[in-house]
């Protein structure tokens, strides 16, 4: 199946998708309308992949989980550095592997 | 602790205390394999990931800059227009591929990178640093896209993996122990049982003796 891709992040990072040829792309303004746009995407059939920076996951809070929980494997989503380059301290990833295996294992590797 | 597994000690509730624990054991030891295959599976992933994920977050800083550079010279209100004029034919093929019964994604993504004309934004009006964040974006894209399918792949391993290490606990420190422990009641009461009844039959005999 061939799909296509999503972005939901600031003004710049969605410029530069779109640049690229992303084709659904929504500017992060206020949190309800966020969450609104990102289940339409979750929803929409289309959609295989969901690009989304940390820093719009962070002002959704909670509720992200909530909306992503539901979904099925596919849309994947990701979670992306904006232009600043942020990604929190605490990684998913990491974080569940130290838990479910026991030991620190690194996957970040970046030197922000 | 015992008592919840036995409502009477006899020799058919051992017989089916003894079932269930060999099966309970048979359980465990599957899961266990899930578990080894599992971890490894997840730690040949987390490697790859590592990699992947260091060169998508350059490539992307890159395409930020590029990005910004050109909202810099060209005005952000024309680069917002290029990027609506923008061609937008990105797509992804992705497929469900199975370990161990989990279904990870497989994604794949036709070469991003394409040639300044076939963009679709004007080229007389727009500056070549337009061009060069596009490319960079593009680049990124193709890498981000490459990093989706590991880290949902790792993050799925991951989740499953949990789930598997529970029902290993549980089997093995709750389950098995309680079966363990109803079957020794059960034998040490039947083994009681016994004495109690050699003990009886003497006595009886002994009575029985001293009454001729």
């Amino acid at each position: 199946m061939s799909y296509k891709i999503a972005v939901i992040g600031d003004p710049e990072t969605v410029i530069g998708f779109s640049l690229a040829g992303v084709s659904h792309t929504h500017v992060y303004r206020d949190k309800n309308k966020a969450l609104g746009q990102l289940e339409e995407f979750l929803n929409n059939r289309e959609i295989g992949l969901i690009l989304i920076t940390h820093r719009v996951v962070e002002s959704l809070g909670p509720e992200f989980h909530q909306v992503v929980g539901k979904k099925g494997l596919i849309p994947l989503v990701l979670k992306i550095p904006d232009k600043t380059g942020y990604s929190p301290e605490k990684d998913e990833l990491s974080d569940l592997v130290r838990r479910s295996v026991g030991i620190e294992i690194p996957v970040k590797t970046e030197g922000e | 602790m015992a008592a919840a597994f036995t409502s009477s000690p006899n020799r058919m509730e051992l017989m089916k205390v003894r079932k269930r624990l060999a099966l309970a054991e048979k359980g465990h030891d599957l899961l266990k394999d899930k578990m080894d295959a599992l971890v490894m599976e997840l730690f040949n992933t987390l490697k790859t990931i590592q990699k992947s994920r260091a060169t998508a977050i350059e490539q992307l800083r890159k395409g930020y800059e590029a990005v910004s550079a050109c909202m810099a010279v060209m005005g952000t209100f024309e680069t917002m227009q290029a990027a609506e004029e923008t061609k937008k034919e990105i797509q992804i093929e992705i497929s469900e591929r199975n370990i161990m019964g989990i279904e990870v994604p497989t994604v794949e993504i036709e070469e991003t990178e394409r040639n300044a004309l076939t963009r679709g934004y004007s080229l007389h009006t727009t500056s070549s640093h337009l061009d060069t964040a596009a490319r960079e974006m593009e680049r990124a894209v193709k890498l981000l896209v490459e990093l989706a399918e590991l880290e949902v792949t790792a993050l799925t391993l991951a989740r499953e993996l949990e789930r598997t290490k529970r029902r290993v606990n549980a089997l093995e420190y709750i389950l098995i122990p309680r079966l363990q422990g109803a079957m020794n009641f059960i034998m040490m009461r039947l083994d009681e049982m016994e004495r109690e009844n050699f003990t009886r039959l003497k006595r009886i005999k002994a009575i029985l003796e001293g009454r001729e």
